[in-house]
C-alpha cells in the first residue's frame, strides 16, 4: 500500500479512538467508532487475498450492526430521558441494547462468532491492531456507563468458557489468539461493574501479552501450530522464553498474567460472588490447555530438521525486535510491581 | 533468611558465566555450600516458634526440616543429572541447572513464607520449572501427556484454593500465618462453608497425592528425568503436607466430620497402591506408587490432627523424601546402563554391580521402615495415633505395612538377586559419582536416628 | 602475573555466591536490628539493664 495512504488510514485509526475517548456525547462517541471502523477496513483488505476480503466484509457487517445498535440505544435514551450524555444512559432498555452493541464490537460471547473468522483473514500486524487497539474505544465507553445487571456477568462467564472451549480444537494460531482474546475479555467484563480501574489494568496487561505473542509469531512468520515447531532454529532465545509468555497469557503465577486474575478473583470474593469466582477461575484451565499445547509444539519438543535449516539463527532478523523484547519482559516480570500499578491507576 | 536466598539467586548468573569445564563442579560446590549453611536454621533462639524473621519470611520447627531438605536436594540433583545431560549442548545444560536452581528458589520462598497468599503463589510458581523439566528433558513422547496431567491436576485443585484464601482474607482481614491462629474462630455452619473447607484442602490433597487424585504422579515420575523425579518425590509432594498442616488449625470445627471421606480414601489408598506396586513391572512407576502409599499415611496423620499425628507426618515426610529420592537415583543408575525401566530386563544386578546392591539393600530397607530409621519412627507415630483414633484402622495400616515390606522385598529381589540375564554382561561399572549420591542421601537419614527431635516440629 | 589474570578471568564468577552470602548476611543483620529495636521498651519482654548498658531504642 502507498505509504501516504497507509499513514492516513493509521491516523484515522488513531483519531477515531481518540474521539471516542474524549467524547461525553453519545453521537460523538459513535462517530469516533465509525471513523475507526472505516479506517481499519482498507488496512484489512490490503492484501487482496480472498480470505482478507472475506474478513473485511464480515468485519464491516458486524461493526455496522454494532454501530447501528449503539446509535439506536443512545437515541432511544435521548428520546426517553432527554439526555445524550454518556454517563446518563439510564433507561434499562437502552442500556441493555447498548451493552449488546458494545459486546458485539469487542467480541464478547455469545456475540463473538465473527472474531475468529475475521482474525484468521488478517496478516499478523493488522491482527495485532484488531485484538488490541480496536478494543480500546468500546472499553472506554463501557467503563463510563453505569451498568449494573446480571446480563453482563452471564455474558462474561460465557465468554471465558467459550474462549477456552473454542480454542481447544484449533490449529491456526490467529484463531487461537482470537479465542484467547474472547476469554480475556470475559474476565475484564466480569469485574467491570465492581471496579472499572481493574478492567483497565487487565486490558493493559492483556495488550502487553498479546503484543509480545503477535510480535513473536510475526518474527517467525508462523500462522499454524505445525510451523511453530521450526521456530527454535530461527531464534533460540525468544523460543525459550515463549512458553513463559504463553503461560503468562494463561495466568500462571509468578508471571504477569496471574496479577489481573488474582485481583479480579479478590474483587469478586469481596462482592460475595464466590461460586462465580470459582467457576471463572476453573474456566481459565480450558484456555491454559491450548497455550500449553502451543508451548509444547514450539519449545518443549524438538522437530527433526535438516542441517541447513537448523542454522537459521545465525542470520539476524531484519525486523525490529525492541518492542518484542520490551513487551516480553513486561509480560513476564510485572507481577511484583502490581501494587504500584494498582495505586497509579486507581 | 536472605543469607540463603540471595546466594541461591546469585547461583544463576554463576551458572551462566562459569566456563564449560567448570560448570558441573562449581555449581555442585556452590549449592553444597549453600545447603550446609542452611543447617544454621536448626537453632531456634526465640521462645515463640518463629525465628529468622524478616518482612515476608520466617522459619519455624515445621518448615525448617523441609527447607533444609530442599536445599540439600539441589546438589544431589546436580550430581545425579550430570551423566544424562552430557550429550546436550552446553547452553541447554546451563538452562537445566538454572531451572533446578529456580525451583530451589521458589521452594525456599514457599516454605518460609509467612503469608498464606505468598505461600500460594510460590506453591504455584514451582509448577513452571517442574513442567519444563518434565516435558523438555523427559525421554519418551508420553512426557507431554505427563506434563499436561501434572499441570492440570494441580491447577484444578489449587484454583479453588486461591478463591478460598481470598474468602478467608475477607473474613479475617489477614492471611498472616503468625496471627491467623489467634484470630476469631470462624462461624462455619453453612453448606458454603463446607465447600470452602474442600477448597482449602483439595489443592494440597491433590499435591500429596491422595488416592483417587493421584494419577498424575506416577506419570510425572515415570517420564521425568532423574532430577525431576527426585525433587517431585522429595520436596514437591511435601508442599501438600506442609500446606495442610498450616491450614488445618483454622478449619477447626468442620474437619472433625468432613475429613472422613478423605481418611477413607487415604487409608484405602495405602492398600491399593501397595497392591499396585506388587504387580508393577516398571521400576520408576513402582517407586512412584510406593510414594503414593507413604503419602497416604502422612495424609491420615495430618487429618486426625493429634500432636503425634502431626509429628509422625513431618518425620515421615522428611524420611520418605530422602528414601524415595535415593531409590529414584538407584533406578536411574539402572536406566543409564540398560536404557529401560522394565524390571525384568535388569535382573540379578548384584553380580555386576555388587556395591550398588548394598545401596539398593539399604534404600529398600529404609523404604520398608527398618527399626532404627526415622521412617519407622514416623510410621509408628502415625499408626499409633490412628489406632487411638479408631482401633479398626490397625487392620488397614497393618496390612499396608505388610504390603510395603512385600513390595520392597520384591523390588530388591527382582533387581539384585537371581541369575544375570545375558544382555547385561557388558555393563559399565558403577561410578564414584553414583556412590557419592547414595552416600549423601543415606548419611542424613542415618544421622537423624540419633537426633530425631530435629524433625519433631513444634509439638514437643 | 599472567597466571593470576588468567585465574581471575576464569574464576571471578565463583565470587558471586559468597558475595550474595555477605549481602544477605548484612541485610539479615539490619533486619534483626530493626525488629529487636523495641525489645527493651516492652514491659512484657524487657529485662533489667546491666550497669552501663545502652538501651537498644533511642
Amino acid at each position: 500500500m502507498n505509504p501516504y495512504i497507509m499513514s492516513i488510514f493509521l491516523l484515522g485509526l488513531g483519531l477515531g479512538t481518540t474521539i471516542t475517548f474524549m467524547s461525553s456525547h453519545w453521537l460523538l462517541a459513535w462517530m469516533g467508532l465509525e471513523i475507526n471502523t472505516l479506517a481499519i477496513i482498507p488496512l484489512m483488505a490490503q492484501h487482496h487475498h480472498p480470505r482478507s476480503v472475506e474478513a473485511s466484509t464480515k468485519y464491516f457487517l458486524t461493526q455496522a450492526t454494532a454501530a447501528a445498535m449503539i446509535l439506536f440505544a443512545s437515541s432511544t435514551n435521548a428520546w426517553i430521558t432527554g439526555q445524550w450524555d454518556i454517563n446518563e444512559l439510564s433507561h434499562p432498555m437502552s442500556s441493555t441494547i447498548m451493552m449488546l452493541g458494545l459486546a458485539l464490537k469487542i467480541g464478547l460471547a455469545p456475540l463473538h462468532t465473527w472474531l475468529p473468522e475475521v482474525l484468521q483473514g488478517l496478516d499478523l500486524t493488522t491482527g495485532l491492531i484488531m485484538s488490541t487497539w480496536q478494543k480500546l474505544a468500546p472499553f472506554s465507553l463501557l467503563m463510563q456507563m453505569n451498568l449494573n445487571n446480571s446480563v453482563m456477568i452471564t455474558m462474561a462467564i460465557m465468554s471465558t468458557m467459550i474462549g477456552g472451549w473454542g480454542g481447544l480444537n484449533q490449529t491456526q494460531l490467529r484463531k487461537i489468539l482470537a479465542y484467547s482474546s474472547i476469554a480475556h475479555i470475559g474476565w475484564m467484563i466480569l469485574v467491570l461493574q465492581f471496579s472499572p480501574s481493574l478492567t483497565l489494568i487487565t486490558l493493559m496487561i492483556y495488550i502487553f501479552m498479546t503484543l509480545s505473542i503477535f510480535c513473536l509469531f510475526k518474527m517467525n512468520k508462523t500462522t499454524s501450530i505445525n510451523s511453530l515447531a521450526m521456530s527454535w532454529s530461527k531464534s533460540p532465545t525468544i523460543t525459550a522464553l515463549s512458553p513463559l509468555i504463553l503461560l503468562s497469557l494463561g495466568g500462571l503465577p509468578p508471571l504477569t498474567g496471574f496479577g489481573p486474575k488474582w485481583m479480579i478473583l479478590s474483587e469478586l470474593t469481596k462482592q460475595d460472588l464466590n461460586m462465580i469466582a470459582t467457576i471463572t477461575a476453573l474456566s481459565a484451565l480450558l484456555s491454559l490447555y491450548f497455550y500449553l499445547r502451543l508451548s509444547y509444539a514450539m519449545t518443549l519438543t524438538l522437530s527433526p530438521n535438516t542441517t541447513p535449516i537448523t542454522n537459521q539463527w545465525r542470520f539476524n532478523t531484519k525486523q525490529p525486535t525492541i518492542h518484542l523484547s520490551i513487551s516480553t519482559m513486561l509480560s513476564l516480570m510485572l507481577l511484583p510491581l502490581l501494587p504500584g500499578i494498582m495505586t497509579i491507576i486507581n | 533468611m536472605l543469607k540463603i536466598l540471595i546466594p541461591t539467586v546469585m547461583l544463576i548468573p554463576t551458572i551462566w558465566f562459569t566456563p564449560k569445564k567448570w560448570l558441573w563442579p562449581s555449581t555442585l560446590t556452590h549449592s553444597l555450600v549453600i545447603a550446609l549453611f542452611t543447617l544454621t536454621w536448626l537453632t531456634w533462639p526465640s521462645e515463640t516458634a518463629w525465628s529468622n524473621l524478616n518482612g515476608l519470611m520466617a522459619t519455624d520447627p515445621l518448615s525448617t526440616p523441609l527447607l533444609i531438605l530442599t536445599c540439600w536436594l539441589l546438589p544431589l540433583m546436580i550430581l545425579a543429572s550430570q551423566n544424562h545431560t552430557t550429550n546436550d549442548p552446553i547452553n541447554r545444560q546451563r538452562m537445566y541447572i538454572s531451572l533446578l536452581t529456580s525451583l530451589q528458589l521458589f521452594l525456599i520462598l514457599a516454605f518460609s513464607a509467612t503469608e498464606l497468599i505468598m505461600f500460594y503463589i510460590m506453591f504455584e510458581a514451582t509448577l513452571i520449572p517442574t513442567l519444563l523439566i518434565i516435558t523438555r528433558w523427559g525421554n519418551q513422547t508420553e512426557r507431554l501427556n505427563a506434563g499436561t496431567y501434572f499441570l492440570f491436576y494441580t491447577l484444578a485443585g489449587s484454583l479453588p484454593l486461591l478463591v478460598a484464601l481470598l474468602m478467608l482474607q475477607n473474613k479475617t482481614g489477614s492471611l498472616s500465618m503468625l496471627t491467623l491462629q489467634h484470630s476469631n474462630p470462624l462461624n462455619l455452619i453453612m453448606l458454603g462453608d463446607k465447600l470452602w473447607w474442600m477448597g482449602c484442602l483439595m489443592a494440597f490433597l491433590v499435591k500429596m497425592p491422595l488416592y483417587g487424585v493421584h494419577l498424575w504422579l506416577p506419570k510425572a515420575h515415570v517420564e521425568a528425568p532423574i532430577a525431576g523425579s527426585m525433587i517431585l518425590a522429595a520436596v514437591l509432594l511435601k508442599l501438600g503436607g506442609y500446606g495442610m498442616m498450616r491450614l488445618m488449625n483454622i478449619l477447626e470445627p468442620l474437619s472433625k466430620q468432613l475429613s472422613y471421606p478423605f481418611m477413607i480414601l487415604a487409608l484405602w489408598g495405602i492398600i491399593m497402591t501397595g497392591l499396585i506396586c506388587l504387580r508393577q513391572n516398571d521400576l520408576k512407576s513402582l517407586i512412584a506408587y510406593s510414594s503414593v502409599s507413604h503419602m497416604g499415611l502422612v495424609t491420615t496423620g495430618i487429618l486426625i490432627q493429634t500432636p503425634w499425628g502431626f509429628t509422625g507426618a513431618l518425620v515421615l515426610m522428611i524420611a520418605h523424601g530422602l528414601t524415595s529420592s535415593a531409590l529414584f537415583c538407584l533406578a536411574n543408575t539402572n536406566y543409564e546402563r540398560t536404557h529401560s525401566r522394565t524390571m525384568v530386563l535388569a535382573r540379578g544386578l548384584q553380580m555386576v554391580l555388587p556395591l550398588m546392591a548394598m545401596w539398593w539393600f539399604t534404600a529398600s530397607l529404609a523404604n520398608m521402615a527398618l527399626p532404627p530409621l526415622p521412617n519407622l519412627m514416623g510410621e509408628l507415630m502415625i499408626i499409633s495415633s490412628l489406632f487411638n483414633w479408631s482401633p479398626w484402622t490397625l487392620t488397614l495400616t497393618g496390612l499396608g505395612t505388610l504390603i510395603t515390606a512385600a513390595y520392597s522385598l520384591y523390588l530388591f529381589l527382582t533387581t539384585q538377586r537371581g541369575p544375570l540375564t545375558n544382555h547385561l554382561l557388558h555393563m559399565e561399572p558403577s561410578h564414584s559419582r553414583e556412590h557419592l549420591i547414595m552416600t549423601l542421601h543415606l548419611i542424613p537419614l542415618t544421622l537423624l536416628i540419633f537426633k530425631p527431635e530435629l524433625l519433631w516440629g513444634w509439638i514437643f | 602475573m599472567v597466571n593470576f589474570i588468567t585465574f581471575a578471568r576464569e574464576h571471578w564468577m565463583n565470587l558471586l555466591v559468597p558475595m550474595g552470602f555477605v549481602i544477605g548476611w548484612y541485610l539479615d543483620k539490619q533486619q534483626d536490628k530493626k525488629l529487636t529495636a523495641f525489645r527493651n521498651k516492652s514491659l512484657l519482654y524487657s529485662r533489667e539493664l546491666k550497669p552501663g548498658e545502652e538501651v537498644t531504642w533511642k
